[in-house]
């Protein structure tokens, strides 16, 4: 077992009893939820120890936790982090591919001088400021009006997810989404909100001061999160990846124009399950087996008139959905499946980086094939306790 | 790019993770506490009107994540702050040795004239003080800045802490206003001429600080 650093040992301890505090995973200090989740944010460090840990990362890595085991937690964190909002995370990083492409040979002391770095964050702060204009120029202008930076209500909306937004029923729906379809879902989440929020004169006028508008932000009215008033606009909203990377470029030259280079270099942002899946060198692996549930090669396919799916994996993922939610017509992603869609190839064993890097040494021993069923069959039931405590 | 602070100046709370600051400004302003409260993801405020003397004040209160990681987003809300709660966490030394540290980050950001407080919060778990009041006592008195210890949980001192904070904050803009009154009367001559001199801290009003 590989020591870690014990500045973030420290700081991720500290942050462990306030990740939903609620939810029956996490209620008891010490349980096993929250030692699952030590792990897991702890084996990031070691895997990454030029980033450390991110206080944002908990409540990310805790809502993976609900739903998997601890190694494959891990895993869709570091795609979260590295692909699907790369750079969130992230502090001082060498300008360049050189340190992603050899963690290794990069460490914190050879860290630029510079503030310390949310660059990322803060581009996608005015890359929403500026779709928001097309999407509701009532709730920009009132913003714009007000001088309210949109780090102040988007910080913790994008760097979680809406995991401590949303109710829950509703995060599970972005999530999955999120995972389908990249960043865009958070984009456009958070513009439905601001849309609903603000996007009338009579709800302006309701807001006169920063406060007041800020304050709406954040405790929006249940009526616009729920889930399929939410997930019904976030699908019909049309912002697309393409609009979201124009004005990303769009907004990375007025940041060079008005504060210079960009500090951080993050590896560029991947759009989804789908987009990750065709970026990822050679040949595929297939995907370990599940345990839960075998079926024979040829079996046939109840329920779904064999789309083509990107893996086995994800088939037999969404079946088991299926199965346990009773909704064969629910569209494209299954939680689960895209989850591990997510994990990509870095989920097979054989895919845990070289000897020297840490998660092998960190990484849970519980994570086993044989811990999963347990592991699954509790999800419906604390997803749906943990809906009634949250609302 | 917008201002990233608000048009009125505030008060802002700052200090290690964990030590308790979104406690202490809930118990402030809505008198809560959570044993369980989340983690502060960027930044957070509050507001609440106190009474000093005739006027009412409101103040805005900046609540901002402990981890350095946040650095970026959080000193920026520095800037426009008038005053500051430098809070650690009286049963965990560590969030006392970095306070110079907090210090340096503020002052670079912050006008040199904000009104600072020390608070070494969590007093109620006496028997696991690793941070003697007179160490810490000291050093404010050496630095110039207030001091007080506080618990968030069963409220002791807290409204002290920020009423002081902002006695003090409104002592100096009084101070100030005076000071740019008597400078305006002298060179804008009648246009200041109903306004005498010393009036703004007598009169009850609504002031933003």
């Amino acid at each position: 077992m590989c020591p870690g650093d014990p500045k973030w040992l420290d700081v991720i301890e500290r942050d462990l009893h306030r990740q939903f505090p609620f939810h029956e995973m996490f209620v008891s200090r010490g349980g096993h939820g929250q030692q699952d989740l030590f792990r897991v944010l702890k084996a990031y460090t070691l895997y990454r120890p030029e980033e450390g840990y991110c206080q944002a990362q908990a409540p990310i890595a805790a809502v993976l936790l609900m739903h998997m085991p601890a190694e494959q937690a891990f895993w869709c964190l570091v795609q979260i982090c590295e692909k699907y909002l790369p750079g969130y995370y992230s502090e001082k990083l060498v300008s360049g591919r050189l340190a992603w492409d050899q963690p290794q040979a990069w460490t914190p002391s050879v860290a630029l001088p510079g503030p310390s770095l949310m660059e990322a964050i803060q581009l996608d702060g005015e890359i929403l400021f500026s779709l928001l204009q097309k999407v509701s120029p009532v709730a920009h202008k009132h913003l714009s009006r007000q001088k309210i930076d949109p780090l102040l209500y988007m910080t913790e909306w994008f760097m979680c997810a809406f995991s401590r937004t949303l109710p829950w029923s509703s995060v599970l729906r972005v999530w999955d989404m999120f995972f389908c379809e990249g960043v865009k879902i958070i984009f456009r989440v958070g513009l439905v909100l601001l849309k609903h929020a603000l996007g009338s004169p009579e709800k302006v006028k309701a807001c006169q001061g920063q406060y007041e508008t800020i304050e709406r932000l954040r405790s929006l009215s249940p009526k616009i999160m729920q889930e399929a008033f939410l997930v019904q606009e976030v699908v019909e909203l049309p912002v697309t990846e393409r609009q979201i990377e124009r004005e990303h470029l769009i907004q990375l030259r007025r940041w060079q124009e008005t504060r210079g280079e960009l500090q951080c270099r993050s590896p560029p942002r991947l759009h989804g399950a789908k987009a990750i899946l065709d970026a990822e060198p050679g040949p595929r692996p297939t995907l370990q087996p599940s345990p839960s549930i075998r079926l024979p090669p040829d079996a046939p396919f109840p329920g779904s008139k064999a789309k083509s799916k990107p893996s086995k994996q994800a088939q037999k993922e969404q079946q088991k959905q299926t199965k346990a939610r009773g909704q064969p017509e629910e569209p494209p992603a299954p939680d689960q499946a895209m989850v591990e869609a997510a994990a990509g190839d870095a989920y097979p064993p054989q895919h845990v980086p070289p000897k020297d890097s840490a998660p092998q040494a960190s990484a849970p021993q519980d994570s086993a094939p044989q811990v999963s069923d347990h592991h699954r069959s509790q999800e419906s039931l604390t997803s749906q306790e943990s809906e009634d405590t949250y609302l | 790019m917008l201002s990233p602070y608000l048009s009125t100046p505030s008060v802002v709370l700052i200090g290690e993770s964990g030590v308790g600051k979104t406690n202490l400004l809930s118990r402030f302003t809505r008198n809560e506490f959570s044993h369980d409260s989340r983690t502060t993801i960027g930044v957070e405020f509050s507001t609440r009107t106190v009474m000093l003397g005739t006027a009412a004040v409101k103040a805005q209160i900046w609540d901002t994540a402990g981890l350095e990681r946040y650095r970026a987003i959080t000193s920026a809300y520095y800037r426009g702050a008038v005053g500051a709660l430098l809070v650690f966490d009286l049963t965990k030394h560590q969030t006392y040795a970095v306070v110079e540290r907090w210090l340096k980050e503020l002052y670079d950001h912050a006008e040199a004239t904000i009104v600072v407080m020390l608070v070494g919060n969590k007093s109620d778990l006496s028997q696991a003080r690793e941070v003697p009041t007179e160490e810490a006592r000291m050093f404010a008195e050496n630095n110039g800045l207030l001091f007080l210890e506080t618990s968030a949980l069963d409220s002791t001192n807290v409204e002290l802490a920020f009423e002081t904070v902002l006695k003090e904050i409104f002592e100096k803009v009084s101070k100030q206003r005076q000071n740019s009154t008597r400078t305006n009367a002298i060179t804008l001559g009648s246009a200041q001429g109903g306004q005498e001199p010393g009036s703004g801290e007598k009169r009850a009003c609504c002031i933003s600080l």
